[in-house]
């Protein structure tokens, strides 16, 4: 039954990656592809049924134009069906970042189609944030994955040898849990070249926060392999003359896993967060490059708080990821709980 | 005949910090000496506390003692570096006495069991699990078990893999650290039969601890008793039996019941 | 006393520490404010170099570092180069409006929390617990980030709440009460947001807590000797349950403390966050590590805070040996 929800969980979430991973398949545009005539377009909607009530099969928009007399405000341009065509050959892109290709899964010919608006720049929302949270989720998810390891390299080390390793560690993971994190990673950022190319800015962020996330899970898993260490099946296969590395490799790094998963399933979504907010302040990864958090970066304007709602979609994007993480992060934690009291 | 195993005046006490409350720190051994002759059993009795387990590590060469020496067939042990004592290590070997720590939860028998193979490097895949079936067999686990894992077993099962696989290397002295202790009654006759045929089959040396004075009596050719760190009193398993000369030794008889130390009779050579 | 005194050492050397880890991160920075400066034509190559002679940006780290200790005891923490200004006053006034949020977030969200835990728990498994359940669920899926926005958004669009800043425009000529009233309706948006972020976790830890303790024997016994329900809640059952609970307190203060430098960005709440932020946009160095260190203060403090409290309630603590 438990094993059955994980499973559910997982794949939902791999379902919503998945997505991400392919957007240049599932964005209709390129995202940084401008249109200076259509800034702020609201969402577009999607219809079936036109103005005159009639019953089209294929789904289709209406174009919009300036109204007349007016700078900002938009209107629908009736008299002009633009159907939705799918798997269409647009802008080219890579798939998965090696193999060149330009299907698209939906698009339209003659106009622009902004499923969810645009923003200052006549960018479309939709394949912004598609593309966005490849990199969001791609710095949550290494940064996480990192953060694990060091902690594991950090943790085993120190429960395995004891000594003044593990009295070092120790003492250093309480400095750094007693720090307000976040103060912490922005601290770190600060010291840090401001002014960087979108590359080694990702690079940087996933670098900060394992800087200063590895202590807990180096503290967990420090108390697993201090366990461990003292079961009889690992002194059993020392009596045998197993190395070091082989007790480690065989019994005791096995044990350790279930702890790191779940470690890394709860920092996920954290460092997600903190790459938005780093780049929601400028600190992160700079335009035109989409993230997240510097697609949310506008909201600072008050003119786009009042007026153009549709850019909150971003902080919307997030949620779902959010509720898949929390989930499979609480049904690894069960799954460990039930082992350790069988 | 050559002695096996000899112990002179070994000394092994814990570092002080290391255990917060004085009732969990293993006993200490005051200078501990023994000799235990090739195919013969010897068993060290004694209430815990006495230091017993402490003296089936520093054996074991999993622990190492504060001083003394530990001569096995002729070499002392305790002088050896880690890279030789990797080579004498076959030839001693412990089984512990909870099977359900000593043998990791997430290895199928056969793993368990073929594991010392793999470690020493002996034979290639194949072999080693030919051999660790073989093996199996030997101490009475139906082969269609092989593919489980510990927890499918029963505890007397348990101690039989762990006993499997304490014999893969082929010692020459096998250390049974109360390993007889938590199993039932009647599955500890078992074992103890069990024992007893792998002896002679064999040609083991046994090292018996244990605070079971019937289950000595039963197995062992001498006894040695053990108190606060020192060895009391050692002599052939009858005459400790039948005219124990300290108060200690006494008092762990007494603290047999008597059928067990009349349904386990001595050890007959 | 021992206690108090041990934990007191512990936590200066921890202070100590954190404040050596900033100052060495500071000198992994390639670039400073001085950089900046030089890209600007406008500004001689030779102004620039005395100023960095000024503030000894050319001497070792140790030098460095000895001269700031020595600056925080004349009360000055550094100098900003920003503000032109020593860095400590414009703490002083960034940190009081802080504290003024967090405080009064911590009060607000632990007296919600607690209230709706024990109400969970005491009605476990049905309607209540099960809406509270559902709605803390629901909460923590939400990131603090999208949580502040959307406010602000509701806020702005409403127009029921001032959005930015401490106090309003004529804030000198309003009455004392209407000070008040005028500082409580420009926290309402902060405030809200920081305490619906942190609210999920306490909510569950409390509901956790009070549960566990309600279940155990020497309740029942309680139960049995015929003491009103009520008394054995409040006297009994929170007494017990007061141990975890004011260990996630400690906790609750340094998450609170992290969320509120996001909430105060966001609806520009003049406290330390936006100043952190201006501080490492302009590349402020010593306004950035004093901005760091008080935050570590008061997380500190905030700990310390609980493990006083702890030591006060639980009396296992002062008879176990070693008194941790």
């Amino acid at each position: 039954m438990r094993r059955r929800r994980l499973i559910i969980w997982l794949t939902a979430l791999a379902a919503l990656h998945a997505v991400i991973v392919c957007a240049g398949f599932f964005a209709p545009y390129d995202p940084v592809e401008q249109d200076r005539q259509r800034p702020y377009l609201p969402p577009m909607r999607i219809r079936m049924v036109d103005v005159h009530g009639q019953f089209h099969l294929r789904p289709f928009f209406y174009a919009l134009h300036l109204r007349e007399g007016s700078f900002d405000e938009f209107q629908e341009s009736t008299d002009n069906t633009v159907p939705l065509r799918f798997f269409v050959s647009g802008s080219r892109y890579r798939l998965l970042g090696v193999a060149p290709c330009r299907w698209h899964l939906f698009g339209a010919d003659g106009a622009r189609v902004y499923l969810l608006g645009s923003d200052g720049y006549g960018r479309d929302l939709f394949s912004r944030i598609l593309y966005g949270g490849q990199i969001s989720l791609l710095a949550g998810l290494l940064g996480a994955g990192l953060t694990v390891f060091l902690g594991a390299v950090l943790g085993t080390a120190a429960g395995y040898y004891g000594g003044w390793r593990d009295e070092l560690l120790m003492r250093a993971a309480e400095l750094f849990l007693a720090l307000p994190w976040l103060y912490l990673l922005f601290a770190l950022r600060a010291f840090l070249p401001l002014a960087v190319s979108p590359l080694e800015a990702f690079l940087l962020v996933i670098l900060v926060f394992s800087a200063v996330g590895w202590a807990r899970p180096a503290r967990l898993v420090r108390g697993v392999v201090l366990s461990v260490k003292e079961r009889d099946f690992v002194r059993a296969a020392r009596g045998f003359g197993a190395t070091n590395s082989y007790l480690l490799r065989r019994h005791i790094l096995p044990e350790t896993s279930s702890v790191l998963l779940t470690q890394a399933a709860i920092l996920a979504p954290q460092f997600v967060l903190a790459e938005m907010t780093l780049s929601f302040l400028g600190l992160g990864v700079p335009e035109p490059t989409p993230s997240w958090g510097n697609l949310l970066a506008n909201l600072q304007q008050y003119n786009v708080l009042v007026s153009y709602w549709w850019m909150y979609a971003p902080a919307v994007a997030i949620v779902p990821f959010f509720l898949g993480y929390l989930f499979l992060a609480s049904s690894l934690q069960e799954s460990a709980d039930a082992y350790k009291t069988r | 005949m050559q002695e096996l195993l000899r112990v002179e005046n070994l000394v092994k006490r814990y570092a002080a910090k290391k255990y917060r409350a004085a009732g969990e720190a293993p006993g200490a051994l005051e200078g501990i000496s023994f000799s235990s002759q090739p195919g013969a059993t010897l068993a060290l009795v004694g209430e815990s506390g006495s230091g017993k387990s402490t003296l089936a590590l520093c054996i074991a060469c999993l622990e190492r003692p504060t001083s003394g020496s530990i001569w096995f067939d002729g070499c002392d042990v305790t002088a050896l570096d880690e890279t030789q004592l990797r080579a004498v290590r076959p030839k001693i070997q412990l089984v512990f006495q909870d099977p359900a720590s000593s043998l990791n939860p997430r290895l199928t028998a056969l793993e368990i069991v073929a594991e010392p193979l793999l470690i020493q490097r002996r034979f290639d895949k194949r072999e080693q699990f030919e051999k660790a079936r073989a093996l199996l067999d030997r101490v009475g686990i139906p082969l269609e078990k092989a593919g489980q894992k510990p927890d499918e077993f029963s505890g007397g099962q348990r101690q039989r893999l762990a006993l499997a696989r304490a014999l893969a290397l082929e010692p020459r002295l096998l250390i049974l650290d109360e390993s007889l202790s938590a199993l039932d009654c009647s599955v500890q006759a078992q074992i103890a039969n069990l024992l007893l045929e792998l002896q002679s089959s064999l040609g083991l040396t046994y090292l018996l601890i244990t605070h079971d004075f019937a289950m000595a009596a039963h197995l062992a050719d001498e006894i040695a008793v053990m108190d606060q760190g020192r060895i009391v009193e050692m002599a052939a398993a009858e005459k400790v039996l039948r005219a124990p000369e300290r108060e200690v030794t006494r008092r762990l008889i007494a603290a047999t019941p008597e059928f067990r130390v009349a349904a386990l009779t001595p050890k007959v050579v | 006393m021992r206690y108090f005194l041990r934990r007191l050492a512990q936590v200066v050397f921890l202070l100590i520490g954190v404040s050596i880890l900033t100052f060495l991160f500071s000198t992994l920075a390639p670039g400073n404010y001085f950089d900046e400066m030089k890209l600007n034509p406008q500004i001689s190559p030779e102004t620039v170099a005395s100023l960095r002679a000024q503030y000894q940006l050319d001497r070792p780290i140790l030098v460095r570092y000895a001269g700031w200790v020595n600056s925080i005891a004349h009360g000055e923490m550094g100098f900003s180069f920003a503000y032109n200004s020593p860095v400590a006053p414009l703490l002083r006034v960034r940190a009081r409006n802080t504290l003024l949020l967090t405080v009064t977030a911590t009060l607000i969200a632990w007296a919600l929390a607690l209230a709706l835990g024990i109400w969970s728990a005491t009605s476990l498994g049905r309607l209540p617990d099960r809406a509270i359940s559902w709605a803390t669920s629901a909460l923590l899926v939400i990131p603090d980030l999208v949580l502040a926005l959307g406010l602000l958004i509701l806020a702005v669009r409403s127009g029921w709440f001032p959005t930015g800043g401490l106090v309003s425009v004529g804030f000198e000529s309003l009455s004392p009460l209407n000070k008040l009233r005028d500082v409580a309706m420009h926290m309402t948006l902060p405030v809200v947001a920081l305490v619906l972020s942190a609210l999920p976790i306490l909510v569950r830890h409390v509901r956790a807590a009070v549960s566990e303790v309600l279940d155990a024997p020497f309740l029942r016994a309680a139960a049995g000797h015929g003491i009103p329900r009520r008394r054995l809640l409040y006297r009994y059952a929170l007494r017990a349950a007061a141990n975890p609970l004011i260990s996630l307190f400690g906790f609750s203060v340094g998450a609170l403390l992290s969320g509120s430098l996001l909430v105060e960005v966001v609806t520009s709440w003049p406290g330390l966050g936006p100043l952190l932020v201006e501080a490492i946009l302009a590349r402020d160095l010593y306004v950035v590590i004093g901005g760091v260190l008080l935050s570590t203060v008061f997380l500190v403090g905030g700990n310390f805070l609980a493990d006083m409290m702890l030591y006060w309630a639980d009396p296992r603590i002062r008879t176990e040996p070693g008194g941790r």
